[in-house]
């Protein structure tokens, strides 16, 4: 029992060693010649096409729910002309913020683990090493940066999405008309709800993708281990998701940058 | 030329080479022979600076890659290519485009000259009509083949074979000996290759070593190390004689 416990302990420990290291490896060489300029392209459209159905998917969903909880409590307390101004605040505020994290985590960061992972179990990293090509500038640079391109750009979309699944749900449901559910929605949003929500995407997507490539990267091991390791970077990130927002999210009271 | 000397590498609980000397000498193939899990693929990693010996020095063309710094280890690196156990293709990539990658990369070459060097090599391993098929649709000894046409795209002084024929059935293995042995011939490359297979040992090699007890036990040229009374033929031969006796089969 106590051995197994502190071999869990050292994966972990080894596991934030990995992912720690990462952060030095990334700021290392980004500035260092070549820009992989062609392999950046080549993953934005890979993340945006990966993540487009599933973030969408889910804010669509997050309209829903809020248009059922706004609708009904609105109606409880006679303010269903409210229902709408509160679930877009809410929705854009944080709800598609957090819970897009949360699944770009888990559909792009296990995804950044598994492929370097298996990369670095093949030998395909040292390949690269051998014909003096730098695997963190050629494979984790465009992950990562990609991935803060196109995070606020899925954020976009699914903002959208999740306003017309709420507003329709909320026709359906509650009879509650369209400029009934946008009248107060211009009192309660300010551009820096906005701003502070995507600064919030960009640095999501940072930490995801630069935990994940790092747990690839420094992978060893076999197919269990692989699989043990994805598991590591799904975990990992979706405590860092919370934890960046909790922070976040003191700092932004604290200083009073989106403060309606 | 290769020249290893005195070289020790151990990881974490476990030595591995221990004060290791050897010469890779120009235009020939040298073949390491030695039991699995004996240190011949950490040796290869230690040559070409992806594992870094506590002990020792690893001159290539009288640069030691032990003391290497980043940029010296890239430019030796681009003298040496590897074919590495699995052939450790890029899996997005298809024939065509892994073995034009680092031509591409290096920006080595125009466009239309990467395609024809591409053919070149291509032919040379017999390849030529797998070029739009990806990794996944290759057997072994195919995905072999295409990484020994990407390891001398970039037509380096030294091919480093890591247990080339492993895991492949005899026919495959036949096909990976005869290409070997054709490149040596029409390229006159410095080979250095190691493994267990004693067949491929007796059809490529032009100087064979034996590593053992963590260091090179014995050396010799092809018909010296195969004469009975070599340490080489003792150690790989009648070892496996005696132990097949013991066990009876």
């Amino acid at each position: 029992m106590a051995r197994a416990k502190s071999e869990a302990v050292q994966e972990w420990s080894d596991a934030g060693s990995a992912m720690g290291r990462m952060y030095g490896i990334f700021f290392f060489w980004l500035f260092r010649e070549p820009f992989p300029l062609r392999q950046l392209g080549q993953q934005i459209v890979r993340v945006m096409t990966e993540a487009f159905g599933i973030v969408c998917l889910s804010a669509a969903l997050e309209g829903a729910m809020f248009a059922w909880l706004s609708g009904w409590d609105g109606g409880q307390f006679s303010a269903l002309s409210w229902s709408g101004a509160a679930s877009i605040f809410l929705l854009l505020s944080t709800t598609t913020t957090l819970i897009g994290a949360m699944i770009f985590a888990a559909r792009i960061g296990t995804a950044f683990t598994v492929e370097i992972g298996s990369m670095q179990m093949s030998g395909q990293l040292d390949a690269l090493r051998l014909m003096a090509v730098e695997p963190a500038q050629y494979i984790v640079i465009p992950r990562v940066l990609a991935s803060i391109i196109c995070f606020p750009i899925l954020k976009a979309l699914s903002d959208g999405v999740a306003i017309v699944a709420c507003m329709g749900c909320a026709k359906w449901w509650f009879d509650i008309s369209v400029p009934i559910f946008f009248q107060h929605a211009g009192s309660v949003l300010r551009s820096t709800i906005l701003t502070t929500s995507y600064i919030r995407c960009m640095l999501h997507a940072f930490f995801i993708s630069v935990n994940a490539c790092g747990l690839g990267f420094h992978f060893q091991g076999g197919a269990v281990e692989l699989g043990k390791t994805t598991t590591k970077s799904i975990v990992t990130n979706l405590i860092v998701v919370i934890a960046v927002d909790t922070i976040y999210g003191v700092l932004d009271s604290i200083m009073g940058w989106s403060v309606v | 030329m290769i020249q290893v000397r005195d070289v020790s590498f151990a990881f974490p609980h476990r030595a591995v080479l221990e004060h290791l000397t050897i010469d890779v000498e120009e235009s020939l193939t040298t073949v390491i022979v030695g039991r699995s899990g004996i240190g011949k693929s950490v040796l290869l990693k230690c040559i070409t600076g992806l594992l870094r010996p506590q002990e020792g020095s690893i001159l290539i063309d009288g640069v030691d890659v032990v003391q290497a710094p980043r940029q010296t280890l890239r430019d030796i690196r681009k003298k040496i290519g590897m074919l590495f156990q699995e052939g450790a293709l890029f899996d997005s990539m298809d024939v065509f485009e892994n073995v034009a990658f680092p031509l591409a990369y290096h920006r080595a070459a125009s466009g239309k000259e990467i395609e024809k060097k591409v053919d070149a090599y291509l032919d040379l391993v017999g390849m030529t009509e797998y070029a739009r098929a990806m990794p996944q649709e290759l057997s072994g000894g195919m995905k072999r083949k295409v990484a020994v046409a990407r390891a001398m795209i970039l037509e380096p002084r030294y091919l480093l074979y890591d247990e080339p024929t492993a895991g492949l059935d005899p026919a495959s293995s036949a096909v990976v000996e005869s290409m070997i042995r054709r490149l040596q011939q029409r390229k006159a490359i410095t080979s250095l290759v190691v493994t267990h297979d004693i067949d491929l040992t007796r059809y490529i090699a032009d100087r064979i070593a034996l590593l053992e007890d963590h260091h090179i036990l014995a050396e010799a040229g092809r018909e010296d190390a195969f004469l009975p009374d070599s340490p080489i033929y003792q150690h790989f031969i009648e070892n496996r004689e005696r132990i097949r006796a013991e066990n009876g089969s």
